[in-house]
């Protein structure tokens, strides 16, 4: 009889440290979840900056943008990682994908490299015709267990976006517009490196690029601040990328809004590698109740974009047509959608006065006064 | 007296006129439908709206008009628009060949799967720019109809042509309407039928 409970005991205090160290070891069962905090640093960064990823569909001197954006940003006060660590790292680990950072490879940068942050840039346009156009998008992701984005932001611009009188603006080396690009990426970042806000100039109050038709169901809370995974666009568009860009500008303008958290993009797209999830006409029920089942999400924000149209040289006209949705966690419904189109020369008679030379810029606009509704 | 009449008749010749030319500037435009009177329209909750039938010859056209049919009957509020991936998966599961024209039986079979009180399908024939001597405009002509599938028949069908080449297009060459407005204003048409 005392053997008997003694043997119970014994497996019973087996079963608490089984339950125990399983509890400890189970990373990868725990729910992945953002932090709305992305606060300044108190100390210097060591960032690691990785090569860039070019959505443009065009030859992009990848390298020689990456180095003039290191030296930029170390103006900055960043703490940039040695080339030949990083890439000694992305070798070892065989990092194929550079347009995001999934939770694994952010805890392996911060505990092999003593990196604190990853910077993440997409080359969305670059077109070195005159006049020159480009398109950036960057942010800031922290390393470790839990990878969130710290910053972000981006810009487009033409050399002819401000001409000026008898063209004296005008800007014609790709060089000289570069150089703007990152002396604006680089404020930005210093801002928010300061502890400041980085706030961009918006014209979402232009009727515009408002939406053209928006559902908002009630069950959405106001002024609630939404947990948000987004999942890369399905693209009908000819832009092989635009699916991931406008996915990009989704979560850029989230994070601008400082109404929403957001997963890090990175994150998403290794879950759906995982599941294995290939979503041919959008995004199902089944679909978004698996992704649910790992991410600790109040929304998940899909859609479908249909044009994302730049042009080369001085005629022609930007393009933009999108529609979106966002699922939520306890009801599995579509709980907002907005259909959105605009060309770059809407609303433009006399001198091109108001036009929008890059369909970078006009999404970012639509996309901003799309999520208001989203967060009213 | 004579004086008094004259001026009263060139009013309404100028006022004639006036109806005439601003009819004869009007694009082309044309709405017919159907509403089966014994339908109880507030019964139905929830909509899956089928891949649409594109005879156009533009390769997206199909997907594009779906998708701004489906985005405004959701932001109408009266009806819950199942998402277009959803409707693509419980396709596959159903086995429907050619989901823009499925039997009534298939569709009986899908509403099952994804559980919806209605399903709407639509054929696109017209879609794009036309051309008319040195004129050109575009112009959209759709039809949709909506079956309820607890009888499986058809209780709604609606057909809009929008946009075209008018007079003001032939004589200043203005191009007519983006096509994105163009669609838009069709499938108002065609909604606005639907909560008569």
């Amino acid at each position: 009889m005392f053997s008997t409970n003694s043997s119970f005991k014994l497996v019973s205090i087996l079963l608490t440290i089984i339950i125990y160290l399983s509890g400890c070891s189970a990373t990868n069962n725990q729910k992945i979840s953002a932090t709305d905090k992305h606060a300044a640093p108190e100390k210097k960064l060591l960032t690691a900056v990785l090569p860039l990823h070019n959505l443009s569909g065009t030859p992009v001197p990848l390298e020689d943008l990456r180095q003039r954006i290191i030296s930029g940003f170390k103006k900055q006060g960043l703490n940039i990682l040695a080339d030949h660590v990083l890439e000694r790292f992305i070798v070892k680990h065989r990092i194929r994908y550079v347009g995001g950072i999934d939770e694994i490879t952010a805890r392996d940068f911060r505990y092999e490299t003593g990196a604190d942050a990853v910077l993440i840039t997409s080359v969305e346009l670059y077109n070195d015709n005159p006049p020159p156009k480009i398109a950036l998008t960057c942010r800031l992701v922290s390393t470790g267990n839990n990878p969130e984005i710290l910053w972000m932001d981006s810009l487009g611009l033409a050399g002819d976006d401000s001409v000026g009188i008898l063209q004296l603006s005008l800007i014609e080396d790709p060089r000289q517009l570069l150089e703007k690009a990152i002396r604006q990426l680089s404020i930005s970042l210093g801002e928010y490196l300061a502890g400041g806000s980085y706030s961009k100039d918006s014209q979402r109050g232009i009727i515009k690029f408002w939406p053209k038709t928006v559902y908002r169901s009630p069950i959405l809370e106001p002024e609630w601040k939404y947990t948000v995974a987004v999942v890369p666009f399905l693209s009908l568009s000819e832009k092989r990328y635009a699916g991931e860009i406008i996915a990009l500008n989704f979560v850029e303008q989230m994070m601008n809004q400082r109404k929403f958290s957001v997963i890090e993009p990175g994150v998403v797209r290794q879950l759906l590698l995982q599941m294995r999830i290939i979503m041919d006409d959008g995004i199902s029920l089944a679909d978004a109740h698996a992704l649910f089942s790992k991410l600790n999400v109040d929304l998940i924000l899909a859609g479908k974009i249909f044009d994302y149209q730049d042009y080369q040289g001085t005629s022609g006209k930007a393009k933009v047509d999108f529609s979106a949705l966002a699922i939520e966690r306890q009801s599995r419904e579509v709980v907002w959608t907005c259909q959105s189109h605009n060309e770059g020369d809407h609303g433009v008679f006399f001198f091109d006065w108001g036009q929008i030379n890059t369909a970078h810029v006009m999404a970012s606009e639509m996309v901003a006064s799309a999520l208001e509704t989203l967060a009213e | 007296m004579i004086r008094v009449i004259k001026v009263a008749n060139l009013k309404k010749l100028v006022v004639s006129s006036l109806i005439v030319f601003l009819l004869g500037c009007a694009p082309g435009s044309s709405l017919t439908y159907y509403h089966d009177p014994q339908m109880d329209f507030a019964a139905i909750r929830s909509v899956a709206v089928m891949p649409f039938e594109n005879l156009t010859r533009e390769p997206m056209a199909g997907e594009r008009v779906r998708d701004v049919f489906a985005n405004s009957l959701l932001s109408t509020g009266a009806v819950y628009v199942i998402p277009s991936g959803e409707v693509s998966r419980g396709i596959a599961r159903a086995g429907i060949l050619n989901p823009a024209v499925p039997s009534m039986e298939e569709i009986g079979k899908f509403a099952g799967i994804i559980r919806v009180d209605a399903v709407i399908i639509g054929t696109l024939t017209e879609y794009g720019e036309v051309r008319s001597g040195s004129a050109s405009a575009n112009v959209i002509s759709m039809n949709v109809q909506m079956i309820e599938v607890q009888a499986l028949r058809i209780v709604w069908t609606a057909s809009a042509t929008k946009g075209g080449i008018s007079i003001w297009d032939r004589l200043f060459g203005a191009g007519g309407k983006p096509m994105n407005d163009v669609t838009m204003k069709a499938v108002t048409d065609v909604l606005d039928k639907l909560f008569i």
